[in-house]
C-alpha cells in the first residue's frame, strides 16, 4: 500500500511539472508581450523593458523556465503583479476562505445526497423518489452560477432570509485569523454569535455548489442500493438471521456506498471549479476570487500558482478517495497488494 | 409421512406480478418433512423450485411475487402469517439454508469471520446467551474445520474473493450450520461447482446433517443427488407436485408419465440434461394449461386432463402420485 | 452479376435501416429522451433561423435605447428589456446561436484530436508513443477543465473564438482516455490480429476495424458533451474570460444581468432558464443515446 500511495505521488509530481511547463508554454506562444500586457498600455517602454528582465520574458524559454523553477523549490512563486506582493502571502490569505467555503459545501452534499439516496432507494418509485430523479435532471443541467444567482435572489434579496455577500457583514470586526476558518476563528476569539453569522454568509454559497452533488451523489446511492437489495448475500445475511439495523446500515451500505466514494474526486474537481463562479457571485474573498482577477489581469506568476494549487489538491483528493476506495473494497486491496 | 411434521406446505399459491400479466408459477404445492428427515424436491430449472424455498424462508421479494393462498406450517404455526420479529426469530434458532451460488452468496466487502461472527452473535441473541469474543471465534473457526476448510484460522481474515468456488460453498454450509438449526433448505448446493468438488461437499455436507441430526430439504435437479441423500422425494413439474415416495422406491418404480419421462432421459453415468427425454417444454406461466399443467406433453392425455387438476391419489404407504391413471373409482 | 450486387446492396440498406428503427425504439422508450430531443431541435430551429424569428434581430447587436431601457415583460417585449433597452427575447434568440456554435466548433475540434490520439495510444500500447501521448494526456487532465480553460483563456485576448480555443484545449484528453481505453482492450482481438496478417494498412486497421467499435461511447459522450461545452462557454463568458459584450452570449447576459437584480429579475432569469433548458435538453438526448448504445458502452 504505502508502495503505491509512493509511486502515485511520484506520478503526480511529475504531472505538476508538465503541468506548469505547460502553462509556461502557452504562455509564451501567446502574441503579444505578457510584461506589455500586465503594465497596461500607458507604461513606458523602459518600464516594460524592466518588467520582461525581471520575468526573464527577455531570455529563451528553458532560461525563463528555469529560474521560475529553481525559485519554485525554495517556496517562491513569484511577485502577484495584479496585488504587488508575493503570491505565497496571497495564497495564503485567501485558500482558507475557499477551503471553507468548499468542504462546507462537501458536507451538505455529503449528508443530503447519502440521506436523499437512501430514501429514494428505500421508497422507490414513490412521489419522493420521482421528485429526486427530476431533481437530479434539473441539477445536473443548472450551472452553479446560475443556481447562485437564483439562491441570491429568492433567498436573500426576495425573502432577506439570508445575507447576500461576503463572509461576515461590513460593519462587524473580523476575528483574528488564526486558521482562516471564519467559523473556527470566531469560536477561538469567544465570539459564537460572530460564528452563527459567519455560517449564515456561508449557507447559501456551500449550497450553491452543493445542488449538483446532491442531485447526482443521491442518484448513485440510490442506483446502487436498488441494485444490491437483490443481491443473493443480501438475502443470504437475512436468512442467517442478521437484525435489520445491521443488515441495512453495515451489510448493504459499504458495499453500496463505493460507486458514490468513487466519483468525490471527480466531484471534488467540480467543487473547486464551480467555487469560481459562485465566489464572484457572493463577492466572496476567497481563492478562486482571487484566481479570477489574476486571469483577468493577466497576472501569469499568479495564474501559474493557481493552477498548481490546484493541481495539487486535485491529486490529493483523488490519492484520499484511492485510499478510501481500497479500504472499502477488499477487491482493490488484494489487487493492488499483489500486484 | 411421519405422524409429526417439522414443516408442511398446504396448497401454496405464488404469482409473480410482471408486466404483460399475472405469472402463476407455484399452483398447489404439497410438501411435508419430518423430524430428522431428509426429503428431495426434483424438477427442471425454472419449475419453481427456488420460489418454494423462498417462500418458506420468507425471503421473496413482494412485489413483484403476491401469495394468492396456502400456508406453510412450521411445528404447526403459518409461517406466512408470522410477525416480521417471530420470522426473524425462528431464521435465528430453527431454519437454515444453503444458496446455488456461493459466488454471490457471500458479501464481498467483508471477511469471512465477520460474516460469520454476525450470525452466531445475532442466533446467540435470540437463544438468550452471551458468549466472548474469543469463545465466538473459536466457535467460528469450529464450524469452518467441520466442513472440512483447511486452515480455517487464516481464512477467517479471508475475503471471499480470495477464495475458491469449493471453499466459498464449504463458507456458506458453515454459515448455515453454525446456528444450530432444525432444518436445512439447500437450494442446489453445488450446481456451480466442479463435480469432482461438488461430489466432496455433498458428502461432508450429509456427513454434517447426520451428525447434527437436521432434517434437510435437498433442492436439485440431479437425480443421482437425490438417490444418494434422501429417503423421500417429490417430484416437482411446473409449480406443481406430481409425484411423492420413498426414494429408493419411486426411482424403482416411477407412476408419473412425467417422473417416468425423467427417468428415461438421464444418461446413465453423468446425470445430466434430463428434459431430453421429453417432447416439449416447460409451460408458460402467464397462461399455464388448463387440468393437468404437463397434460400437453403427456403420452397418456386423457380427456379428463384437460378439464380437471389431478389431486394427488394414494397410491400405497407415503406414495402419493398425481395423474389421473391412478385414480381408483 | 449486377442483380447480385444490386440485392447485396438492398440488403445492407435494409439491415442499416432495421438498426435505426430498433435503435429508435429503445431510444423512444424513454419519453424523457423524445422531449429532450424535441426541445433540441425546436431550439436548433430557433437559432438557425434567429434573424427571422427574433422580434428585433438588431438588439442583438450594440444597440442602445434608453428610453426603453428596463421595461418589465409585456406584449412588446415577452422578456422586458436590459438595461440599455435592448429585447431580452432577441438577445436570447441569438445567444443560443453562440451557444450552439460554440459547442459545435469545441466538440469538431476537440473530439476528433482525441479520437485520433487515443487510437495511436492505444494501438501503439506498450511504445514510446503510448507513453508520450498518454502523459501528456495526464498533464491535461490534472486540473479540472474549467480551471485549465480558464487560464489558457486568460492568455489569449479574451473573445468568443478564444474561449473555443481554450475550452477545445482542455477537451481533447477526455475522449483521447476513452477511445485509448476502447483500443488497448481491442489491439489484441481476433480481428484486429487477422486484417494484421493480412497485410491491411495500419490506416485500414485504425480507422476501419478499430474506430467504428468506439463509435457508440463517443456519440454519447458526444451529446452530453455538448451541454458540457456549452455550459463552459457560459461560465467563461460570466467571469470576463469569454465572449464580450455586446455579443449577446448568455453567459455574458447574465453576468450583466445579475447587476440589476433584484428589481430587473427579467434580464437574469430569462437567460438562465434559457442555459439550464439547452443543457437539460442534450443531456436527456444523451440519456437516450446511452440507451440504445447500452450494448456497446465500455
Amino acid at each position: 500500500m504505502a508502495k503505491y500511495i509512493a509511486l502515485r505521488l511520484g506520478q503526480s509530481i511529475f504531472v505538476l511539472f508538465g503541468l506548469s511547463l505547460l502553462i509556461f508554454f502557452i504562455a509564451r506562444v501567446v502574441p503579444g508581450d505578457p510584461a506589455r500586457v500586465a503594465l497596461g498600455n500607458l507604461a513606458t517602454e523602459e518600464q516594460v523593458q524592466k518588467l520582461r528582465a525581471e520575468m526573464h520574458l527577455d531570455r529563451p524559454f528553458a532560461v525563463q523556465y528555469y529560474y521560475w523553477l529553481k525559485s519554485m523549490l525554495r517556496g517562491d512563486l513569484g511577485k502577484s503583479l495584479y496585488t504587488q506582493r508575493p503570491v505565497t502571502t496571497d495564497l495564503r490569505q485567501y485558500i482558507p476562505a475557499t477551503l471553507e467555503l468548499i468542504l462546507f459545501a462537501t458536507l451538505i452534499s455529503l449528508v443530503f445526497g447519502q440521506v436523499t439516496g437512501v430514501l429514494a432507494g428505500y421508497f422507490r418509485n414513490s412521489w419522493f423518489d420521482n421528485l429526486s430523479r427530476l431533481a437530479s435532471y434539473l441539477g445536473v443541467a443548472t450551472p452553479s452560477f446560475v443556481v447562485a444567482i437564483l439562491l441570491l435572489f429568492i433567498f436573500s434579496q426576495l425573502l432577506k432570509l439570508a445575507p447576500s455577500v461576503g463572509r461576515l457583514p461590513l460593519m462587524v470586526k473580523a476575528p483574528p485569523t488564526v486558521t482562516g476558518f471564519m467559523i473556527i476563528d470566531s469560536l477561538l476569539a469567544g465570539r459564537p454569535d460572530l460564528t452563527l453569522l459567519a455560517l449564515k454568509h456561508l449557507v447559501l454559497p456551500a449550497f450553491s455548489l452543493a445542488v449538483i452533488h446532491i442531485a447526482q451523489e443521491g442518484r448513485i446511492t440510490r442506483s446502487s442500493l436498488i441494485e444490491n437489495v437483490q443481491k443473493d448475500y443480501i438475502i443470504a445475511h437475512e436468512v442467517h438471521g442478521i437484525r435489520p439495523t445491521k443488515l441495512v446500515f453495515k451489510y448493504l451500505l459499504k458495499p453500496s456506498i463505493i460507486p458514490t466514494v468513487t466519483v468525490m474526486g471527480l466531484d471534488f474537481a467540480f467543487l473547486m471549479s464551480n467555487a469560481f463562479l459562485v465566489e464572484l457571485v457572493f463577492f466572496w474573498p476567497g481563492f478562486a476570487r482571487y484566481a479570477v482577477n489574476a486571469m483577468l489581469s493577466k497576472d501569469l506568476n499568479a495564474i501559474v500558482a493557481v493552477v498548481l494549487v490546484i493541481g495539487v489538491t486535485f491529486a490529493l483528493v483523488n490519492l484520499v478517495v484511492d485510499t478510501i476506495i481500497t479500504f472499502l473494497d477488499p477487491a482493490i486491496r488484494i489487487q493492488r497488494r499483489g500486484g | 409421512m411421519g405422524m409429526t411434521s417439522l414443516l408442511e406446505i398446504r396448497g401454496l399459491h405464488v404469482g409473480f406480478k410482471i408486466f404483460d400479466g399475472l405469472l402463476k408459477v407455484l399452483a398447489g404445492v404439497e410438501l411435508a418433512i419430518g423430524e430428522g428427515e431428509r426429503v428431495g424436491l426434483v424438477g427442471e430449472t425454472g419449475c419453481g423450485k427456488t420460489t418454494t424455498v423462498k417462500s418458506v424462508l420468507r425471503v421473496l421479494p413482494i412485489p413483484p411475487a403476491r401469495l394468492d393462498g396456502g400456508e406453510i406450517l412450521y411445528r404447526a404455526q403459518d409461517i406466512l402469517k408470522m410477525k416480521p420479529r417471530e420470522v426473524r426469530h425462528l431464521r435465528r434458532t430453527e431454519l437454515t439454508a444453503i444458496f446455488q451460488d456461493p459466488l454471490q452468496a457471500l458479501n464481498p466487502v467483508f471477511t469471512v469471520g465477520t460474516q460469520l461472527r454476525d450470525i452466531v452473535l445475532d442466533s446467540l441473541a435470540a437463544a438468550g446467551q452471551r458468549l466472548t469474543r474469543k469463545e465466538i471465534t473459536a466457535r467460528c473457526v469450529q464450524a469452518l474445520a467441520e466442513t472440512g476448510m483447511p486452515d480455517p484460522e487464516r481464512i477467517m481474515s479471508n475475503y471471499p474473493i480470495q477464495l475458491s468456488g469449493g471453499m466459498r460453498q464449504r463458507v456458506c454450509i458453515a454459515e448455515a450450520l453454525i446456528k444450530s438449526a432444525k432444518l436445512l433448505l439447500a437450494d442446489e448446493p453445488t450446481t456451480n461447482l466442479d463435480v469432482t468438488i461438488q461430489d466432496q461437499i455433498l458428502r461432508k455436507l450429509d456427513e454434517l446433517v447426520e451428525e447434527k441430526g437436521m432434517s434437510v430439504l435437498m433442492i436439485t435437479h440431479s437425480l443421482g443427488v437425490v438417490m444418494d441423500l434422501t429417503e423421500r422425494v417429490y417430484i416437482m413439474y411446473a409449480g406443481t407436485i406430481v409425484e411423492e415416495g420413498r426414494t429408493e422406491e419411486l426411482f424403482a418404480r416411477p407412476l408419473h408419465p412425467y417422473t417416468q419421462g425423467l427417468m428415461k432421459s438421464v444418461p446413465k453415468l453423468t446425470g445430466e440434461g434430463i428434459s431430453k427425454g421429453i417432447a416439449g417444454r416447460i409451460p408458460n406461466y402467464l397462461e399455464p394449461p388448463s387440468g393437468c399443467r404437463f397434460h400437453p406433453r403427456c403420452e397418456h392425455a386423457m380427456p379428463i386432463c384437460e378439464e380437471e387438476r389431478p389431486p394427488l391419489f394414494s397410491t400405497g404407504v407415503n406414495r402419493r402420485v398425481a395423474c389421473f391413471l391412478y385414480q381408483r373409482s | 452479376m449486377i442483380a447480385e450486387h444490386g440485392v447485396r446492396i438492398w440488403a445492407a440498406l435494409a439491415r442499416r435501416r432495421r438498426g435505426l428503427a430498433k435503435g429508435w425504439y429503445k431510444y423512444s422508450r424513454n419519453s424523457l429522451s423524445v422531449l429532450g430531443l424535441v426541445v433540441l431541435v425546436l431550439i436548433g430551429l430557433t437559432a438557425g433561423l434567429a434573424p427571422y424569428i427574433a422580434p428585433y434581430p438588431e438588439h442583438a447587436a450594440a444597440y442602445t435605447n434608453f428610453r426603453e431601457a428596463g421595461l418589465p415583460p409585456s406584449k412588446d417585449h415577452l422578456f422586458g428589456t436590459d438595461r440599455v433597452g435592448r429585447d431580452v427575447l432577441s438577445r436570447v434568440i441569438f445567444g443560443y446561436r453562440f451557444s450552439l456554435l460554440l459547442g459545435i466548433v469545441v466538440l469538431s475540434l476537440a473530439v476528433p484530436s482525441g479520437v485520433v490520439l487515443g487510437l495511436l495510444g492505444g494501438y501503439y500500447n506498450g511504445t514510446w508513443i503510448e507513453v508520450l501521448i498518454m502523459r501528456i494526456t495526464d498533464v491535461f487532465l490534472a486540473v479540472p477543465p474549467l480551471v485549465l480553460a480558464m487560464s489558457i483563456a486568460a492568455m489569449l485576448t479574451p473573445n468568443l473564438f478564444n474561449a473555443m480555443i481554450a475550452i477545445s484545449l482542455s477537451w481533447w484528453p477526455w475522449y483521447c482516455r476513452l477511445v485509448y481505453s476502447v483500443t488497448a482492450s481491442l489491439r489484441n482481438q481476433f480481428f484486429v490480429r487477422e486484417a494484421e496478417l493480412t497485410g491491411a494498412s495500419r490506416m485500414h486497421i485504425l480507422f476501419k476495424e478499430i474506430l467504428p467499435n468506439c463509435f457508440g461511447p463517443i456519440m454519447t459522450k458526444v451529446t452530453l458533451d455538448m451541454g458540457i461545452a456549452i455550459l463552459m462557454g457560459a461560465s467563461l463568458s460570466f467571469i470576463g474570460l469569454g465572449a464580450q459584450p455586446p455579443t449577446p452570449d448568455l453567459g455574458t447576459m447574465l453576468a450583466d444581468g445579475a447587476k440589476r437584480l433584484p428589481s430587473e429579475w427579467w434580464s437574469t432569469i430569462f437567460p438562465a432558464l434559457a442555459i439550464v433548458m439547452v443543457i437539460l435538453a442534450f443531456n436527456l438526448v444523451g440519456d437516450g443515446l446511452r440507451d440504445v448504445f447500452a450494448v456497446e458502452e465500455v
